[in-house]
């Protein structure tokens, strides 16, 4: 291709890129103010606010039941916070190890990475059999909990080993000159050292956490985390409580962001690795 | 004062140290000359205990330091990059080792001040203790680095090239300011250098470190006039070397017969070394009384300033180098591919016995 047609194309490649990507979340955004007489569609009958009230309740009582977000929310915070905490203290561990040669480290990597590859429906459906032959309750803070770790812990892990990877040792090895013991010397130059990358892993494992559905479908139980209950809504009716609610959290998704963001800022500015030369 | 016994370092098939002995004494400064890949950064891991040997002990006045965790050592340890703590700033970087070490943890919170105080002092960078590691030039940085060791007041501090990552005239200083740092603090300083004129400048004593064991240790002026193997000539990079076999009182070399004066069983397969400002250059029928020669075709010359480099290259391929001094000039103007004589006083030759 001629080098003054590239650009134009990828220019519009990559419009069209974003436009797919953010076009469905913005239909919906627009769709939330709805008025209560419209439907889940265009044309808007009337811009207002009344499903973001139903869905707290403010409204007035309606024909339309309101979202049984509230349990399944915080049923899926904790979830993701737990899941968080496992699973990155998990992974810098295991990406730790990995930094020395170890034998059968080969294999063992591929049994770590294994955990996301696999198909969720499939090991949510095993790990269902499996805890009904066990004869084990099934719920989210159990099964779906253990799945939850087994998916996201090879993230953390990659994260990390990344992270591990352009660190330099010898600022650990000088430590250790200075009589510090091993442990001290993780909390007081490995682990503020590494902390942008567990941020960077803790944000991978929480989200997708937060909105895991084909692991947690089989493993739940009879409280539901949230993706399952709004699934649950679908199959009744769809009004626009539900896009009001998608962009509350998508509001929410953003905001983690934004203080992951300036976490990162704060402990990377001008400080990564300055002190060494490039030897 | 530390001792090596026998260490060896094996790397697979590859042997980076081969029963290497050593004594460093108490109170000294001592450098040691290496190529690259020669094990000297190994030979400085194994003492701090970041590797172990495979065979061979480590002894600090006596007590074995080998198989010991490096934290309780009690060694200082320079990196060539520094490796200070970027999360840190220039105060808190010189008092870790006394805030966290396992034993001996200072608690006073106003004598870790004074004492870092002191050591920021003492390298020169008094009032840079509110910086961060990344706010200061590599000079100050490779301060920071010897004042953060020093400050712990360890039994040996070993230097791996300090001043590898410094500017050309920062190193000339800081090589004085090391020197003069380590008198007044008593301490042993092992320093491992890649460069002869830097081992030889900072060195009480150098030692020469070749295929995995010291060549030779002495002081700096004795290993530079006579170095005691083929070896330790070739790292001091100022002797010609060229091999041949002794021939009824002679030696056979690729240049032809020079005279030896040395008694050496005929067949002996010996190599003669001529440092480069001890050969003088002339046409071939002008060589001065009482002197050796042989015959060599100018190749190239090299200026370095005071001093300047000239490359003679003789019938069989063999490089020689000649080295006049500026004010002091010896050399005639030199034509490109012409053959000149390049003649010694006997005495100043050298000869070393073994195959090269």
């Amino acid at each position: 291709m001629q080098v003054g047609l590239l650009r134009p194309a990828l220019a519009l490649y990559a419009a069209l890129f974003l436009l797919f990507l953010y076009g469905p979340m913005i239909v919906l955004a627009i769709l939330s103010f709805q008025s209560q007489g419209g439907g889940p569609q265009f044309p808007i009958q009337e811009w207002s606010v009344y499903w973001y009230k139903h869905l707290l309740g403010l409204a007035e009582t309606s024909r339309v039941s309101q979202l049984p977000v509230g349990d399944s929310l915080i049923r899926s915070l904790v979830l993701a916070f737990l899941t968080t905490v496992v699973s990155v203290t998990l992974g810098t561990m295991s990406a730790e190890a990995f930094r020395t040669r170890f034998k059968g480290s080969g294999p063992v990597f591929y049994l770590i990475i294994l955990g996301m590859m696999v198909p969720g429906v499939l090991v949510g459906l095993g790990v269902a059999l499996l805890s009904n032959f066990l004869d084990i309750g099934r719920a989210w803070w159990s099964t779906s909990f253990v799945l939850h770790v087994v998916y996201t812990f090879p993230f953390a892990f990659l994260v990390m080993l990344a992270i591990f990877n352009r660190f330099d040792r010898s600022v650990e090895e000088a430590s250790l000159s200075l009589g510090v013991s091993p442990a001290q010397t993780f909390r007081r130059v490995t682990f503020p050292l590494i902390f942008p990358g567990v941020l960077s892993a803790m944000l991978f494992s929480f989200t997708l956490s937060y909105d895991e559905f084909s692991r947690t479908l089989f493993t739940a139980g009879a409280d539901l985390t949230l993706p399952l209950a709004i699934y649950g809504t679908f199959s009744v009716e769809i009004y626009p409580n539900v896009f009001a609610f998608g962009v509350l959290t998508t509001l929410f998704s953003f905001t983690l962001l934004v203080i992951y963001g300036l976490l990162m800022k704060r402990f990377t500015r001008n400080k990564r690795f300055a002190g060494q030369e490039d030897a | 004062m530390l001792k090596l016994n026998g260490v060896t370092r094996r790397y697979g098939d590859i042997v980076a140290l081969d029963g290497l002995d050593l004594i460093v004494p108490d109170d000294t400064y001592l450098s040691l000359l290496g190529a690259s890949g020669s094990g000297k950064t190994t030979l400085l891991r194994l003492i701090a205990g970041y590797e172990e040997p495979n065979e061979g002990e480590v002894l600090l006045n006596g007590e074995r330091l080998d198989g010991k965790p490096p934290h309780r050592r009690d060694i200082g340890f320079v990196f060539q990059n520094f490796a200070l703590f970027p999360h840190l700033s220039v105060s808190d970087n010189v008092a870790f080792g006394l805030r966290y070490r396992e034993s001996g943890a200072i608690e006073s919170k106003a004598q870790i001040r004074e004492r870092t105080e002191d050591a920021l002092n003492l390298v020169g960078l008094d009032g840079f203790g509110h910086r961060g590691v990344g706010e200061i030039s590599g000079g100050q940085r490779q301060r920071v680095a010897l004042a953060r060791t020093l400050v712990t007041e360890p039994r040996i501090v070993l230097l791996d090239e300090p001043l590898g990552a410094l500017d050309a005239n920062l190193r000339a200083r800081m090589c004085d300011e090391l020197r003069a740092i380590r008198e007044r603090l008593k301490v042993s300083f092992l320093h491992v250098t890649g460069s002869e004129t830097e081992a030889l400048t900072m060195g009480d004593t150098v030692a020469v470190l070749a295929d995995g064991k010291i060549a030779q240790v002495d002081d700096s002026s004795t290993l530079f006039s006579q170095p005691k193997n083929p070896a330790a000539a070739r790292h001091l990079n100022a002797w010609n070397l060229l091999p041949g076999v002794v021939e009824g009182g002679a030696l056979r070399t690729s240049v032809g017969l020079l005279p030896i004066v040395e008694q050496v069983a005929d067949n002996t397969p010996v190599q003669l070394a001529v440092r480069f400002d001890e050969i003088g250059v002339c046409d071939p029928a002008q060589v001065p009384e009482a002197h050796d020669h042989f015959e060599a075709t100018y190749v190239t010359g090299e200026f370095n300033g005071p001093t300047a480099l000239s490359f003679f290259r003789t019938p069989d391929g063999e490089l020689i180098q000649v080295v006049d001094h500026l004010s002091d000039s010896r050399l005639p103007d030199l034509k490109e591919g012409q053959a000149y004589a390049l003649h010694f006083p006997p005495d100043a030759a050298v000869l070393f016995k073994g195959a090269a």
